[in-house]
């Protein structure tokens, strides 16, 4: 069985349909949608409103919590000042522009999915805004995965498609409980792993293309998929669309619309 | 009394004349005094001199003139004119008539008006594009306080051509560590860093002294720049708490990167 799953679309109507066909044309059987429907792109409810009606299992993104829950993230989710004002652009944008039954659809998605031993998240198990970057520490990263119980997390958010394969084989903790002295604990873990679906509407890899990921699960293999779309007509509609033309420049650069967090592991604690 | 020692330079965008001249006063052991005739308020390039080349004193318009009345002896003064200015139209005060006139060319430039204006060209750097319609921006920012990360994203998308196409940038900052920092671009030519001037922090309240920009390119975004900037700019509140920081490390006799 094939399963496809993409993350990250952020209102990016041209780039959605150009993964959706290429789905189609690698015969995926199952979708899964990572989250982030909303943000910064120019068609929102264009977005929402394909993927209800084909009605592709979708866990809620940082956005998506945003967009319905009103924008309280600390500025610590920001990387600085100017990715903090234009975010906070392209929330009042979306936010204006969203229809109700929209806003209620992103309102009722799970933060996590489950299917046999795949579990989808859209940041980490712990939270939609937690960022899991390919270079998180490898404790900390199959700790996110064994907490699920499942032994692949498929994760989004960071932007950025990886593979990564946690065969940590004995890990070592140390356990400090009050009162008893401190003591180790081991124990092994068979092979995990962590693949992140990468951005179908905010890519930041250098190049506009979308991408997202295929795993078949016969023969165990993750494939990265990019999908190239015409994104000049993305680019035009942010312009038409009264969004800042700086967030048109930079995803024809492949630079995302803002930037991401520096700090991999930060979890707000609001 | 010696006659007055005085260079004018003048030259195309980004061809180096404040690198020429900077070259000029580390060879010389006298005291240098350097204007730029045209800076007005952004003073750009006098700021990155001052800091930067110990032993050299830059004069206002007014204080020139106070100069030349009553000139110190034993001292050079290098006058810089921006590549706008129309060199027929400069009249030169009595005591400057015979000085000496250098224009800094990029290689292979010739008949150029520079060329009947000066009494030595000096070939500069390369010049990848030629603008047709030059236009120079400027925007002076003493006072305000840009957060780092911002400036960079800023900067690179400037000299990426997000804000039209520029030819020649460069600019003064104070950032929220207190440092000024200088930034330079020269398009064609390998990205440079942005260097710290050798000025001291600034760790109370908003910064009295110059910062600013000048743009020169076609089509430029002017309001898109200016709003740009302003996003990137630090409020009193945040300004106070990172001065803050940078002073209790200070205390605590650490090492501020
Ligand atoms: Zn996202
Ligand atoms: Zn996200």
């Amino acid at each position: 069985m094939k399963v496809a799953v993409m993350s990250c679309i952020h209102g990016n109507y041209e780039a959605l349909n150009a993964v959706l066909s290429d789905i189609d044309d690698q015969s995926a059987d199952k979708i899964y949608c990572l989250g982030d429907l909303v943000g910064y792109g120019p068609h929102p409810n264009a977005v929402v409103e394909m993927i209800r009606a084909l009605d592709i299992p979708t866990c809620q993104g940082c956005w998506d919590e945003d967009i319905v829950e009103g924008l309280n993230s600390c500025e610590c989710s920001y990387p600085s000042v100017l990715a903090e004002k234009r975010g906070k652009q392209a929330h009042e944008w979306t936010d204006q522009v969203i229809h109700p039954e929209v806003r209620e659809f992103l309102a009722q998605l799970p933060l996590s999915l489950r299917d046999d031993n795949l579990c989808f998240v859209h940041g980490s198990p712990h939270n939609q805004h937690e960022y899991l970057m390919p270079e998180v520490d490898a404790f900390v990263a199959l700790e996110r995965v064994l907490v699920t119980g499942a032994d692949i997390l498929f994760c989004g958010h960071t932007h950025v498609p990886y593979v990564r394969s946690l065969d940590a084989g004995q890990l070592q903790i140390r356990v400090k409980s009050t009162g008893t002295t401190e003591r180790d604990v081991s124990f092994s873990a068979p092979l995990k792993r962590i693949v992140n679906a990468g951005s179908v509407g905010e890519p930041r890899h250098g190049r506009p293309n979308a991408t997202y990921v295929i795993y078949n699960t016969d023969a165990d293999q993750i494939t990265l998929r990019e999908v190239e779309y015409d994104y000049q007509k993305t680019c035009a509609a942010i312009i038409d669309n009264g969004l800042p033309p700086i967030f048109a420049w930079r995803l024809a650069r492949g630079l995302e619309f803002a930037e991401r967090a520096d700090d991999p592991t930060h979890v707000c604690e609001r | 009394m010696q006659p007055l020692n005085i260079t004018l330079v003048a030259g195309s965008i980004g061809a180096g004349k404040t690198t020429w001249i900077q070259q000029q006063v580390h060879t010389t052991a006298e005291t240098v005094i350097y204007l730029s005739l045209d800076a007005g308020e952004t003073a750009v390039d006098s700021t990155y001199l001052a800091a930067e080349v110990p032993g050299l004193t830059v004069l206002s318009a007014v204080q020139l003139a106070n100069f030349l009345e009553h000139p110190t002896d034993g001292c050079v003064v290098y006058l810089e004119l921006g590549f706008h200015i129309d060199l027929n139209s400069i009249i030169l005060p009595d005591p400057m008539a015979d000085c000496r006139r250098v224009a800094v060319l990029p290689p292979g430039t010739r008949h150029t008006e520079w060329h009947g204006w000066a009494d030595v060209v000096v070939t500069g750097a390369e010049a990848s594009i030629t603008l047709r319609q030059p236009h120079l921006w400027r925007s002076a920012l003493s006072g305000q306080v840009l957060d780092s990360a911002s400036l960079n994203t800023f900067w690179y998308e400037l000299t990426n051509g997000a804000y039209g196409t520029i030819q020649r940038a460069k600019g003064i900052f104070d950032v929220a560590d207190g440092r000024s920092l200088y930034f330079d671009f020269v398009a064609g030519l390998p990205e440079t860093t942005d260097m710290e001037l050798n000025l001291p922090r600034w760790l109370n309240g908003r910064p009295d002294r110059f910062s600013g920009i000048e743009i020169v390119g076609e089509a430029l975004g002017q309001t898109a720049i200016a709003q740009t900037l302003k996003d990137c700019c630090l409020d009193e509140q945040a300004i106070a708490y990172y001065q803050q920081q940078i002073k209790d490390l200070i205390e605590q006799g650490e090492e501020v990167a």
